[in-house]
């Protein structure tokens, strides 16, 4: 594990309750992981050493975090643990200090409108909703959207997928739909986006601009992202590395 | 840009159970009717009875006596209640009010003034004032007075002015005449004997007996009565409604009697009710089943669109909002429901009350206000049923 230089305001918390409480209503949503085994590849990983499986981790608010991860060590695994969409591990994942099983369906609804965002591998586009709708979808849900209309069209015009928006999510190509989903996961407030290999379909170009355009967002919510992928890569200034 | 909802709309697909809607919509439907029609009937049955008595009496009396049996005959005591007998009937729901008739137990002569040559053995009985529907100013005794003011039954002078009179060659009497002979009653026990003069100050249709005041029969009784309590053989007792079956079911049960024409609607009502509970008992079993297909088709929707709600949870979605979403395509139908139901159920109304009213029965054109608080209560009950059903549905998916 390698440690880059963070920002001067980022601070860890441990494991206080009550600033972790605190932190739940008012400020930066706090993600720990504590001794975090998937228990399918419970043999495999005790068996080697890893950054993330079985230690305590805290991620620091805002920064940037990169999780390099060969095929097969539980990458996607990982990143539906961060975002509670798979519960299959021993250890836990702790959220403003409390495991994601004790916060209700209602106040995790309300962190993926508000906190958290997510951009998925198989990126999981609505195929019966045009590549407009699906991004609206997103922007609309919590009532007060984040982001204007104006907004989406200028990410897509950035991305390059201003033409597809009208297509429905079925004729997408994988690349498009890419594209389409990380604009989904920018339109929403976030103070954690959560990514899995989310350049996996672009080529070099696309793929620069995407990061940037992330980072750029990130950046105007002082908010930091978990990224996970298969190799080494520059494309944006990580703060921190981990290996799983 | 379309709204939330609008979204919801194209992702979450209702009309997947659209032949399970149909039904349910149809059960509901049917089901509502039935039972409007069940309370409304009701109302209007009551209606119909009651217009039929005397409008400015919300009550009625009924004067209950044992049958006299020929068992019976010559045992005295068997016609009298008990005290414990006295107390049940007290306490029955149907008895708003309960009063004792009182006897002489002296014996009582009345004969006409002058030369009118009219001489008869007589009784007396009282009753608690309230009880008395011809009460008037000259309605009282103090053991001052000489004279006595008596109650005398409608029948009675009917029985004399188109019985008697008539086959005896004898003149009919009108009321004010007989209220203004003064009759001499002699009140007597051994040789101990009183001369009053009787006044009738009214006629009775409620109570067919000879009535003095209270107040006289309970000095007169203790002057020449024989200074024990008679038990009453006659009771009193003032009910809201004398078609009542329960009343008329404990009358039977007790071997008690009363005047039969009061209780006469007994049976009717009895049947009208058996009926409309048939009726309301298959709304009641029609609504249920609704409700279970309504529940089928909700299951089946949501299941149908399982994967879509999972991943509109996971972008964030919340239950309640998907909850929200559901209920508003399923609510506008319930109302909808209602609403022609009830429209159905007034109509018919109307049109009844029209062929009634051919025949002298009124009932009001317009439908009871409980039926439209039925109306409400199913749609509130399938709401609910089915809010709870969306809730169980979502809340196992998500």
């Amino acid at each position: 594990m390698s440690m880059a230089v963070q920002p001067p305001w980022t601070f860890s918390f441990g494991k206080s309750s009550i600033l972790s409480h605190h932190f739940k209503n008012t400020s930066y949503m706090q993600i720990q992981l504590e001794n975090l085994v998937p228990v399918p590849l419970r043999d495999k990983i005790l068996q080697r050493s890893s950054d993330i499986w079985n230690r305590q981790i805290t991620f620091t608010p805002g920064s940037f975090i990169k999780i390099k991860a060969p095929s097969g060590t539980g990458k996607t695994t990982l990143v539906h643990y961060l975002y509670y969409i798979r519960t299959d591990y021993t250890g836990q994942v702790l959220v403003n200090g409390q495991p994601w099983a004790s916060h209700s369906k209602a106040t995790i609804a309300a962190m993926r409108q508000e906190q958290v965002s997510v951009i998925f591998q198989d990126l999981r586009v609505f195929e019966q909703l045009t590549a407009r709708e699906n991004i609206e979808l997103k922007r609309v849900m919590n009532g007060q959207p984040y982001c204007t209309a104006e907004k989406v069209a200028e990410m897509a015009a950035k991305l390059n997928v201003t033409h597809v928006l009208n297509q429905s999510g079925s004729t997408l190509s994988y690349g498009e739909r890419q594209r389409i989903a990380i604009i989904r996961a920018l339109v929403q407030p976030f103070q954690w986006l959560i990514m899995d290999e989310p350049f996996s379909h672009l080529d070099e170009e696309n793929a620069q601009r995407a990061a940037q355009l992330i980072a750029e967002e990130c950046k105007a919510r002082k908010a930091g992202f978990i990224l996970t992928d298969l190799d080494n890569d520059t494309r944006f200034a990580y703060d921190i590395h981990y290996n799983l | 840009m379309p709204s939330f909802y609008q979204l919801l709309k194209k992702i979450i697909q209702t009309g997947i159970g659209r032949s399970r809607l149909i039904m349910a919509a149809g059960g509901l439907g049917i089901a509502m009717i039935l039972l409007l029609i069940a309370i409304q009937a009701h109302s209007d049955f009551d209606q119909l009875l009651y217009s039929q008595q005397n409008a400015n009496e919300s009550a009625d009396f009924l004067v209950i006596n044992k049958k006299i049996t020929n068992a019976m005959m010559g045992q005295r005591g068997q016609s009298v209640f008990t005290a414990a007998e006295i107390a049940d009937i007290r306490q029955q729901s149907f008895v708003e009010a309960f009063g004792f008739i009182t006897s002489n137990q002296y014996k009582v002569t009345a004969a006409a003034p002058g030369d009118l040559h009219f001489y008869t053995d007589m009784f007396f009985e009282s009753v608690p004032d309230s009880f008395i529907d011809v009460k008037n100013e000259e309605w009282k005794w103090t053991p001052a007075d000489n004279t006595i003011p008596i109650i005398l039954p409608n029948d009675f002078l009917n029985l004399y002015n188109f019985g008697f009179a008539l086959s005896q060659d004898l003149p009919q009497i009108s009321q004010e005449t007989v209220k203004a002979i003064p009759m001499k009653i002699t009140i007597s026990q051994g040789l101990l004997t009183q001369e009053f003069t009787g006044r009738i100050v009214g006629f009775s249709d409620r109570i067919s007996s000879f009535l003095v005041p209270g107040s006289f029969m309970e000095w007169a009784n203790g002057k020449f009565g024989n200074g024990v309590a008679a038990s009453p053989s006659r009771v009193i007792i003032k009910t809201k409604d004398p078609s009542n079956p329960k009343l008329v079911k404990y009358l039977d049960d007790k071997g008690y009697n009363t005047n039969q024409d009061k209780i006469k609607y007994s049976k009717t009502k009895m049947i009208v009710q058996t009926i409309v509970s048939v009726i309301g008992f298959f709304g009641v079993v029609l609504l249920l089943f609704a409700l279970l297909v309504f529940s089928m088709f909700i299951q089946l929707v949501i299941a149908s669109c399982k994967k879509e709600i999972q991943l509109l949870v996971t972008l964030g979605t919340a239950p309640r909002q998907l909850q929200r979403y559901l209920m508003r395509q399923f609510v506008p139908l319930y109302i909808a429901i209602g609403i022609v139901a009830l429209a159905l159920v007034a109509a018919l109304q109307w049109w009844a009350s029209g062929q009634l009213a051919i025949y002298d029965m009124v009932i009001s054109p317009w439908i009871a206000a409980g039926t439209g608080i039925a109306a409400v209560i199913v749609i509130v009950l399938v709401y609910i049923v089915n809010r709870i059903n969306v809730r169980k549905y979502i809340h196992a998916i998500s």
